[in-house]
């Protein structure tokens, strides 16, 4: 499939994009709990960095240089992000720290991210610097981490160096995933081909000029290219929530877009349904939200019921169901793969689990799976088979994306770059397929479970059950799936049961433990725990636990225990294979 | 129980009721995870519903130190007396 010509970018670089963006009258406007608002046009964002620039310079960041930045959703971030881009340097956004959140395994993934790039200097600010401590301490970046006061910003001049378009103009880890983590690196080019084809997808300003309001992260993706330098290039006004706040009072997103009529806002599935779920009638007394045309929907598996109940639930307050739009995207494509065509209602393929599990045919039955599209414009997509063969419709294989938004690779991982790119094409690691000419996403070969837009490895959750006595020792897979009804991916836990340990008639016990030991570790709740027969789950000849072939077995609905081989068995497989043999020499079967 | 702890434990109550839709009884010896099934984004909520009800901040705090609902009344208590004793 490829996506239409791409249209020129209006700008070689993100520099030249903000300095554009500063002769507009427009701005960012930051929302708190309160909703009390700060508006910062973009004059003073693009003079605010050039200050930091002078300071960068002046103490000693160069250019190309990578600087780790650790912020809350605040103008702070845009003082460093786009003070480092007006450096010559290149910005690394790291996700701070959370609210009652596990501190130590933070620090570990936060000196991970900041050694795997060799950041010279990490910025933060004055609260977030307290909590710093230890990561700094390992990763030790060579100028250390400063707040932007410590920078003295203002006294060093001010500086803006214009980049040449093929260098680094960002690194992105993809989101979430702390234990390996993989530093998406993406030049100037990159960046300007994205925001050019997501540029060309926005509906035109007939009735109203562009609005956006987003609450997603400024460290992902999404929230960072899709959001916020999308708003710098355009130029447009963007409403900014902090996520926490979003995730506690999920009101707030609906009340912004509605109080500043906004015309575009982005959510992963998750969003959309904990608004239908926990958004109260009061709290959206007299809000209209009839002028949102685009309402995207990605980072996750694209839950059919979740949009259908968000549409269904906010219908009458002007919602129109027509602006759901699914896409499909990744990190190391810098974000958008695809998109649905405008203006219709989401599309969706009923299709028969069991099969589509068992055999990779997407038949007709009853699983829900949305279309996220077409390629978006400069971007071609294949769905190939094991051997690198283009399959045809509805045959599901690993999809394939080619374009000028296609990351240069990871920084400093040579190995996995050449893993994941090879003759121009980068392998997403997803599984999907192609019907009616548009691209279905149903699963994913690569280990990561994504959990409200978030990325886990399998080893976060399968450690966890060390210390439960009843599983067998490193017997258990974890495995992200999306069940029948549910809004999105959910965990499911596959464990074999100690050797010893016969089927009990009650298993609910230990199930229990499973669950609590991997809530109490990780934070997250398993949706489905299964317990079963020693050497159930499909190993390698070498013994390594093989999860997709486990995930396939469970959806097929083929996860038995392993059968008994007895004498009687063998010598009924060596009469079945003579005979096989005989049917093929006899020309009468294949 | 003096009428901070009293106030914090009641806008625990209401944030799990309210916020988390976790309705049930709650009492200071029970387990945020093993007997409220609250998970990381529960405890988010939570914590951001105590910062704006008791101008505190709570991002520092480490979540394998607040096991029971009791260790998060402590927190907020300490947190709140903190910031009273800073002028």
């Amino acid at each position: 499939m490829n996506g239409p010509r791409l249209p020129r970018p209006k700008y070689r670089t993100v520099n030249e994009a903000l300095v554009a963006s500063a002769t507009s009258r427009s701005g960012l406007t930051f929302v708190d709990l309160a909703e009390h608002e700060t508006f910062v046009p973009y004059c003073e964002v693009h003079a605010s960095a050039r200050r930091t620039a002078g300071a960068l310079r002046a103490r000693g960041v160069g250019i190309a240089d990578r600087v780790a930045l650790v912020f809350p959703t605040s103008p702070g971030f845009l003082d460093a992000f786009f003070g480092v881009l007006l450096a010559g340097a290149v910005p690394v956004p790291l996700y701070p720290p959370v609210r009652l959140g596990r501190l130590a395994e933070y620090h570990v993934a936060t000196a991970k991210m900041i050694a795997a790039v060799g950041a010279r200097l990490v910025l933060t600010d004055a609260a977030t610097r307290t909590l710093l401590g230890k990561a700094i301490e390992s990763s030790r970046p060579p100028l250390g981490c400063v707040t932007l006061d410590d920078l003295g910003r203002g006294h060093a001049g001010e500086l803006e160096i214009e980049p040449d378009p093929g260098a680094l103009g960002l690194i992105q880890f993809s989101s979430g995933s702390t234990t390996d983590p993989r530093p998406v690196a993406l030049s100037h080019d990159s960046l300007m081909a994205q925001l050019a084809a997501l540029r060309a997808l926005l509906p035109p300003e007939t009735d109203a000029p562009q609005m956006g309001v987003s609450w997603l992260p400024l460290y992902h993706d999404m929230g960072l290219i899709g959001c916020l330098l999308q708003a710098v290039y355009y130029p447009a006004p963007l409403v900014l929530i902090p996520p926490e706040l979003f995730l506690a009072r999920p009101a707030l997103w609906l009340r912004a877009i509605a109080r500043h009529r906004a015309t575009i806002s982005v959510a992963p599935s998750f969003a959309y349904a904990l608004c239908a779920r926990r958004v109260r009638d009061e709290e959206l007394t007299g809000a209209d939200l009839s002028s949102w045309r685009l309402a995207l929907c990605g980072a996750e598996p694209v839950s059919l019921d979740a949009l259908d109940h968000f549409a269904q639930r906010f219908a009458p307050l002007g919602f129109d169901r027509r602006a759901l739009c699914p896409v499909y995207g990744l990190a190391e494509a810098s974000l958008a793969v695809t998109f649905t065509p405008g203006d219709r209602e989401v599309r969706a393929l009923r299709v028969d689990p069991v099969r589509l599990a068992a055999t990779g045919e997407a038949v007709d039955g009853t699983r829900a799976i949305v279309s996220v599209g077409t390629p978006v414009p400069g971007t071609d997509v294949e769905v190939r088979d094991q051997d690198g063969g283009v399959l045809g419709e509805r045959r599901v294989g690993r999809i394939l994306v080619r374009g000028p938004s296609v990351m240069i690779g990871y920084f400093g991982q040579p190995e996995a770059t050449a893993r994941a790119l090879a003759g121009g094409w980068l392998d997403t690691g997803d599984l999907g397929f192609v019907a009616g000419g548009e691209l279905h996403v149903c699963g994913r070969e690569k280990n990561v479970i994504v959990i409200r837009g978030a990325d886990h490895l399998p080893q976060e959750f399968e450690e966890c059950l060390a210390g439960v006595g009843a599983v067998r020792t490193g017997c258990a897979v974890a495995l992200g799936f999306v069940p029948e009804g549910e809004d999105g991916e959910q965990l499911l836990v596959l464990a074999e049961r100690a050797k010893g340990n016969g089927q009990a008639d009650d298993e609910t016990p230990t199930v229990d433990r499973i669950r609590r030991a991997i809530l109490t570790h990780t934070g997250i709740r398993p949706h489905t725990v299964r317990l079963l027969a020693p050497g159930t789950i499909p190993r390698t000849s070498s013994g390594k636990l093989r999860r997709n072939e486990a995930l396939r077995r469970f959806l097929a609905g083929e996860l038995g225990p392993p059968a008994r081989v007895g004498r009687l068995q063998i010598l009924l497989e060596v009469i079945r294979s003579a005979l096989a043999f005989a049917r093929v020499r006899f020309g009468r079967g294949a | 129980m003096d009428d901070l702890r009293q106030e914090i434990l009641t806008e625990i109550r209401r944030s799990l009721a309210a916020d988390l839709k976790l309705p049930g009884p709650v009492e200071l010896h029970y387990e945020l995870a093993s007997d409220l099934e609250v998970d990381s984004m529960g405890a988010l909520v939570l914590a951001v519903a105590l910062e704006d009800r008791f101008r505190v901040n709570l991002v520092g705090i480490e979540a394998s130190s607040v096991v029971t609902v009791e260790d998060l009344v402590g927190v907020v208590e300490r947190a709140v007396r903190a910031g009273r004793a800073v002028p």
